[in-house]
């Protein structure tokens, strides 16, 4: 048996729709998955799909092509949608052909369309009461004529750090479904680290003051300019800040310094490092500290769990400016989370 | 025919600084591992444990029970045998300010480096005793 005969036997076998179809749409051979599903109205549609539509190209002429990009798209046939793959090159099985598998994935559009209308709830019902929550806590908080009985400042205090974890959740799956849908993209807008880095402190200055940690700047004014998204590096740095946050004790430190790596007299890169004198890492869990879902398996010391997501999203974040990530962890001494940025200069 | 040369592998920085802190100190391990940097100039990691180390002993300095009240002071030592200490051009800045009234807070503020850096730097000259932090 040569190898095309066995890529028909092969085919046959599948569970999934397979056809071989010429470049006109007619369909040369097809598989019992095929049949079973399609039945004849296959050959009508196939056909329409190759035929030229108000100026365009139909979806089966991109299959014929070698570039990459032609090797899978969505379509709409009879009020499903299929996703349709190209099997191998064209005519790996005929000459003049193509081999296609059609992967119903209505109820995964379906799925995705409801992921995104459920971010969409979270943005506008969720984000808009909390942050009125806020708002408010702080108001009341900040009111240094009012007298509250201090049992009733420990509770407000107690709402407003839940609030803001809560707020901290939010936009950490809002990015993660951001990354997930592909829509994860940088700005390239000249960034200046050191005030990256001096906003990301200033904002949480006031949480670390109030569980009685050092949060110190480490860097000097001269670190260069990147290019990449000031937003979403902020992001990374007070999401490496607030997770050290989480495990450092009451009079412990966190530092957020950065080191110009240079090639000759240029500078290459910035190294930003986050560290803190928590309670560490355990060995084995440091090769894991950036994958998604991955908690620690120490408790927080500030109470409430986390989505498992912002360590993840960070090093989504670092990537996306083609940077690199590490950790250095000593169990009862400290963390250390090691961002690594290229320094582009802008053409 | 060259022969690619062989990647060297990278020790186990969280083993040997754990054991070098319980057995050594903070700041034989500091010391230990700045010339480590030289031999790992690209090791993101080893970053990172030098700056644990470098929190560590910051940490150390304002655990004092005054902590950035606490006031510091040249040592007698210093005073009195000044060429002994062999400062370098950010430390004798640093030594210049401190006239037993000013505490760390407004030394941080007066220092014109960052403020970990002044930290490190006072905690390295409160080692090396040319000045004390008295309780």
């Amino acid at each position: 048996m040569n190898d095309m005969n066995k890529r028909y036997v092969i085919a046959e076998r599948l569970n999934i729709p397979i056809a071989i179809v010429g470049e006109t749409g007619e369909v040369r051979w097809n598989n019992s998955a095929f049949e079973e599903t399609f039945g004849d109205d296959a050959k009508h549609w196939l056909k329409e799909s190759a035929r030229a539509v108000a100026g365009e190209r139909g979806w089966l002429h991109g299959f014929f092509l070698d570039a990459d990009e032609h090797r899978s798209t969505d379509v709409e046939i009879e009020g499903r949608t299929y996703r349709i793959d190209r099997i191998g090159n064209p005519s790996d099985f005929e000459e003049g052909a193509v081999g296609l598998s059609f992967e119903d994935v209505t109820r995964q559009r379906e799925m995705e369309q409801a992921k995104s209308d459920f971010t969409s709830m979270i943005v506008h019902d969720l984000r808009g009461p909390l942050s009125g929550i806020q708002g408010t806590l702080e108001f009341v908080l900040s009111q240094e004529g009012t007298r509250l009985d201090p049992m009733y400042t420990d509770l407000l205090q107690e709402a407003q750090r839940e609030s803001e974890r809560m707020m901290n959740l939010i936009n950490e799956l809002l990015d993660f479904s951001k990354i997930q849908s592909g829509n994860f993209t940088v700005e390239g807008e000249p960034v200046r680290v050191a005030g990256v880095l001096k906003r990301a402190v200033r904002s949480l200055q006031s949480v670390a003051a109030r569980d009685e940690i050092f949060l110190l700047n480490a860097h000097g004014r001269d670190v260069p300019q990147i290019i990449g998204s000031v937003e979403k590096l902020t992001q990374a740095i007070i999401n490496l800040i607030s997770n050290s946050l989480k495990f450092t004790p009451k009079r412990g430190l966190i530092s957020v310094g950065a080191q110009i790596v240079r090639n000759g007299e240029l500078p290459e890169s910035i190294v930003i490092t986050v560290t803190d004198t928590g309670m560490g890492i355990k060995a084995q869990e440091l090769l894991q500290v950036w994958e998604k879902y991955k908690q620690s398996g120490n408790k927080s010391l500030r109470g409430g769990g986390g989505t498992g997501l912002g360590l993840y999203i960070v090093k989504q974040i670092v990537e996306a400016h083609g940077g690199e990530v590490s950790v250095a962890s000593i169990e009862g001494v400290g963390t250390s989370m090691v961002l690594k940025l290229p320094v582009k200069r802008a053409a | 025919m060259s022969q690619a040369p062989l990647a060297q592998p990278k020790p186990d920085w969280s083993r040997l600084v754990s054991d070098s802190l319980k057995q050594n100190g903070v700041w034989h391990t500091w010391y230990k591992l700045v010339e480590a940097r030289t031999a790992y100039p690209d090791d993101l990691a080893l970053r990172g444990y030098s700056e644990i180390v470098r929190s560590a002993i910051v940490r150390d300095l304002l655990q004092h029970p005054k902590g950035m009240q606490a006031v510091l002071k040249l040592s007698p030592e210093f005073l009195t045998n000044f060429d002994r200490f062999n400062l370098n051009a950010q430390e004798g800045y640093l030594v210049s300010l401190i006239d037993g009234r000013l505490d760390l807070q407004k030394l941080v503020l007066l220092s014109p480096f960052d403020q970990f850096t002044t930290l490190f730097i006072l905690a390295k000259l409160a080692y090396e005793r040319a000045i004390t932090v008295p309780q």
